[in-house]
């Protein structure tokens, strides 16, 4: 079997930017992404007319096409998209450093824009007659009462308490914990949604069950905004206004057995506690040449604590059944493996993965307002249960 | 336009899945396998990803299976599905690796593991197969 060749560092990305985080933008998801993407290239020092590629989440409102236009791209050459949804952030850089890589582009602005909150809001089954078929699987778990993102991943976090001989007041310890860490990282971020809404554990363990185990503090915000990244080639970031961030590594990873559909046939997996993120670490760390052991800082794909929880073990960064046991201490800036430290999609917003993105960056920078003193190796996920796809971060040095 | 108040109706004529709710509308439990190898094709589709045939038969199993998983929903969605209601996910004993979803009203008492029984509910055009505990607790009345 021939291997993939891929050259850690080739490319970087030299911009990023977002928009504020709301309930309600006011603005179309087209504003939102031109504002983002106007601010990454702004960050890098490229006139928003030299772009040549945009990828996009394949879930996003806005076409690549409809983006350029509004940044006044005279020829868009290149574009592309990825996901399955959250699946996608980690991807659609490394579709961008495979089209950089690959001379079919050389500025490559990678958005997500999505009016989540005020605009179309996930788990709202409408009137819309019989349910499922063309290959949905709908027909399986909707009329069955399976209905929303929440439940699905509240079976899988009580089939994980289950198979690690937990309590549910264990599992709920673990949770608890990774929603107070990133709390408190939003916290300290202006940016963030609940900048001012400090959290205790008894406020967490208080927050209403919404799909038992699962209580609202385990749930994401939803966001209206958008988040985007500039890539280059890192010789060219150089030049560049820009403090070039080289992209290490990039993975994407199914694992067997994903099942067809989105997210609920992932029920039917041979295992439903952990997640293609388990076959895309191996890659992604392989490909950086570094292990788990070595990363300082890591932004976890959260659409729910459980969600983050669980790919801590996928990971490697804690061994199966050992991730609940994390206290808040653990994954704070200070603590063993710092996480979600602008505050994540639980705290700070959910940009389905791309606001991980920007603080990846932000670390390496050494810009974060929860900054990880002397950070080298970021880590970067973007969501089971579809698929899964992660990025190494590093200095330019 | 659908009643919000009617319970969400499944396609049962899917050309993959259908033959499952026809299954069910004769009472049956029915999950589709591999002609060539005897591979348990489900979710159902016709390409099996064990030997790489294509097939369209489908086997009957016994409606007795094994509780791995549910959760109780306490935050109301969708009219027709008033909370709390517990989803339950159900592995097949006939089929390991098997597993279907049911729906019980309220918070029953659950232990993963607990044998659990088909039984089939008629929603409009649809069967759908359902599952409860098997043996209901003799005490059930006191």
């Amino acid at each position: 079997m021939v291997e993939p060749a891929w050259t850690p560092g080739a490319c970087a990305i030299v911009g990023i930017g977002a928009t504020d985080f709301s309930k309600a933008s006011g603005r179309s998801p087209l504003t939102l992404a031109a504002q983002a993407s106007r601010a990454a290239l702004a960050d890098a020092g490229i006139d928003p007319r030299s772009v040549d590629g945009i990828v996009r989440c394949d879930m996003d409102l806005v076409s690549a096409p409809a983006l350029a236009d509004s940044l006044g791209v005279p020829d868009l050459t290149y574009w592309g998209e990825t996901g399955p949804g959250g699946s996608g952030p980690a991807a659609m850089v490394g579709q961008a450093v495979a089209a950089v890589t690959a001379g079919l582009a050389t500025t490559v602005v990678v958005f997500r824009s999505l009016n989540g909150r005020s605009g179309n809001r996930y788990g709202l089954v409408g009137e819309r007659g019989a349910i499922g078929g063309e290959g949905s699987y709908d027909e399986f778990f909707l009329p069955f009462g399976m209905q929303t993102p929440g439940q699905f991943f509240a079976v899988v976090a009580r089939r994980y308490a289950h198979e690690h001989g937990l309590t549910l007041d264990e599992l709920t310890h673990g949770l608890g914990s990774i929603a107070l860490a990133s709390r408190a990282h939003a916290n300290a971020n202006p940016a963030a949604q609940f900048f001012d809404r400090p959290m205790t554990r008894d406020d967490y363990l208080a927050s209403r069950m919404l799909a038992d185990p699962l209580r609202l503090f385990d749930f994401c915000l939803e966001t209206d905004g958008a988040a985007a990244v500039v890539v280059t080639t890192t010789e060219r970031a150089r030049d560049l206004a820009g403090t070039a961030v080289p992209v290490l590594s990039v993975a994407q990873g199914t694992g067997r057995g994903v099942q067809p559909g989105q997210m609920f046939p992932a029920l039917l997996r041979p295992s439903i506690t952990s997640w293609p993120s388990a076959a895309a670490a191996p890659t992604v760390f392989g490909r950086a040449g570094i292990s788990p052991a070595d990363v300082d800082v890591a932004q976890m794909y959260d659409c729910f604590s459980i969600t983050a929880l669980m790919q801590l073990e996928d990971y490697g960064f804690v061994a199966p059944g050992q991730a609940a046991h994390l206290t808040e201490a653990d994954l704070s800036v200070g603590g063993t493996l710092p996480v979600n430290t602008s505050g994540g999609h639980l705290s700070e917003g959910y940009i389905h993965g791309m606001n991980h993105v920007l603080e990846g960056v932000r670390q390496i920078r050494g810009t974060s307002t929860n900054q990880v003193e002397g950070a080298e190796l970021s880590f970067v996920t973007s969501a089971p249960p579809p698929g899964a796809s992660a990025l190494v971060l590093g200095a330019d040095r | 336009m659908t009643d919000q108040n009617t319970p969400l109706v499944p396609v049962i004529d899917d050309v993959d899945t259908g033959g499952f709710f026809a299954a069910a509308a004769r009472g049956e439990l029915a999950i589709r396998v591999c002609s060539e190898c005897r591979a348990d094709l489900h979710l159902p589709r016709e390409n099996c990803p064990r030997c790489g045939a294509f097939s369209q038969e489908w086997r009957t199993v016994a409606g007795a299976g094994t509780l791995y998983s549910w959760t109780v929903v306490e935050h109301q969605v969708h009219p027709a599905y008033p909370v709390p209601y517990t989803v339950v996910l159900v592995e097949l004993d006939d089929a390991k690796d098997v597993r279907l979803l049911g729906r019980l009203d309220g918070r029953p008492s659950l232990e993963i593991g607990q044998p659990m029984q088909a039984w089939f509910e008629q929603v409009g055009d649809a069967t759908l197969p359902q599952w409860r505990p098997a043996a209901e607790p003799s005490e059930e009345n006191v």
